[in-house]
């Protein structure tokens, strides 16, 4: 089980989706959600600042709504802004190849492609976790 | 791992077997059963109420979600739709406006058509006139017959043609002006 995970998605819908599939594919048991760029840079800033545990793993949208900047863009700044360590990836519903190439070279690890189907591809994603974690897995796309 | 204590574990069983009321969320999954069968397999029975009711709202907000994508795509359709019919009103207008100004602008053309149709028969009768006149004043001169009516009308009809040519002249101009000055406001 992944210790800590957030999410960051401008749909507030898919929160309730993503905790209920975490919840029953017992994937974590601490879940924070935030629906924009902005604040996650924000919240990033106040954990490296007060030295708080950065979650596990972080799922970033790839169009977030809202926000100043997008999700790839996003997972650059937490990676070279705020220190690596933590394991970031897509969510998204596109599966356009440029942009996983993009999100692959800002230090993502994984896409995973939003659908009705999410469940058996977040289960497939926790068996994998432990070589995302070590670095053994390469960029994994979970479609 | 928690452990709860034996009067807790009692009050939730009693709740479970009175009012039907179990524990919910992630704080089952980390509540140590291992000493206690009884409470172990109230632990189990409301895990597994609790998935039941994910699986429940999970279903419903995919649904949610797919009637929130439907509308969305339908939104964007009857926009499209509205964009269309804006362009084709825009267009209609257009056409409109071009065919007023195509009235407009036969109906100047008959109007010239028929000043000029007029000025042209006012022309040929005056210049008629005018020959006819002086033809006559200019044979009573050669054969040296006077005649005063001939030499009265002459210069009469002179002064006459020449007042009335001024008065067609600034009345075609006055008229012209004056559309030009409609045409302008309009």
């Amino acid at each position: 089980m992944i210790d800590s995970i957030l999410l960051i998605d401008d749909e507030n819908l898919f929160h309730l989706v993503f905790e209920d599939a975490c919840s029953l594919l017992d994937i974590t048991l601490n879940l924070k959600t935030l629906s924009s760029a902005d604040e996650a840079a924000k919240y990033f800033k106040n954990l490296v600042e007060t030295k708080q545990k950065k979650p596990d793993c972080i799922f970033v949208d790839l169009n977030i709504i809202g926000s100043t900047f997008n999700g790839i863009e996003l997972i650059r700044k937490i990676n070279f802004d705020y220190g690596d360590g933590v394991v970031i990836g897509i969510i998204s519903s596109s599966n356009d190849k440029q942009e996983q190439t993009n999100a692959m070279k800002a230090g993502a690890q994984f896409w995973i492609i939003k659908s009705d189907e999410i469940e058996p591809r977040l289960s497939e994603f926790k068996k994998d976790f432990d070589g995302f974690v070590k670095r053994k897995l390469k960029f994994k796309v979970y479609a | 791992m928690i452990k709860l204590n034996e009067e807790t574990k009692k009050v939730l069983l009693a709740l479970s077997d009175d009012k039907g009321i179990y524990l919910e969320g992630n704080i089952l999954k980390i509540i140590d059963t291992s000493d206690d069968p009884t409470f172990d397999a109230y632990i189990k029975q409301s895990i597994e109420k609790d998935n039941e009711k994910r699986t429940k709202r999970l279903e419903i907000t995919k649904q949610v979600q797919e009637q929130n994508i439907e509308l969305i795509k339908s939104k964007g359709e009857k926009d499209e739709v509205n964009k269309q019919l804006q362009k084709a009103l825009e267009k209609a207008e257009q056409a409109k406006e071009s065919a007023v100004n195509d009235l407009e602008l036969m109906q100047k053309k008959a109007q010239f058509e028929l000043i000029g149709t007029i000025v042209k028969v006012a022309l040929w009768i005056v210049c008629g006139i005018g020959v006819v006149t002086t033809g006559m004043f200019m044979i009573c001169l050669s054969l040296g017959i006077e005649n005063q009516i001939i030499e009265s009308a002459w210069s009469n009809m002179f002064g006459i043609l020449l007042t009335n040519s001024f008065s067609i002249i600034g009345t075609i101009m006055g008229v012209k002006y004056a559309s030009d000055r409609l045409d302008k406001k309009s």
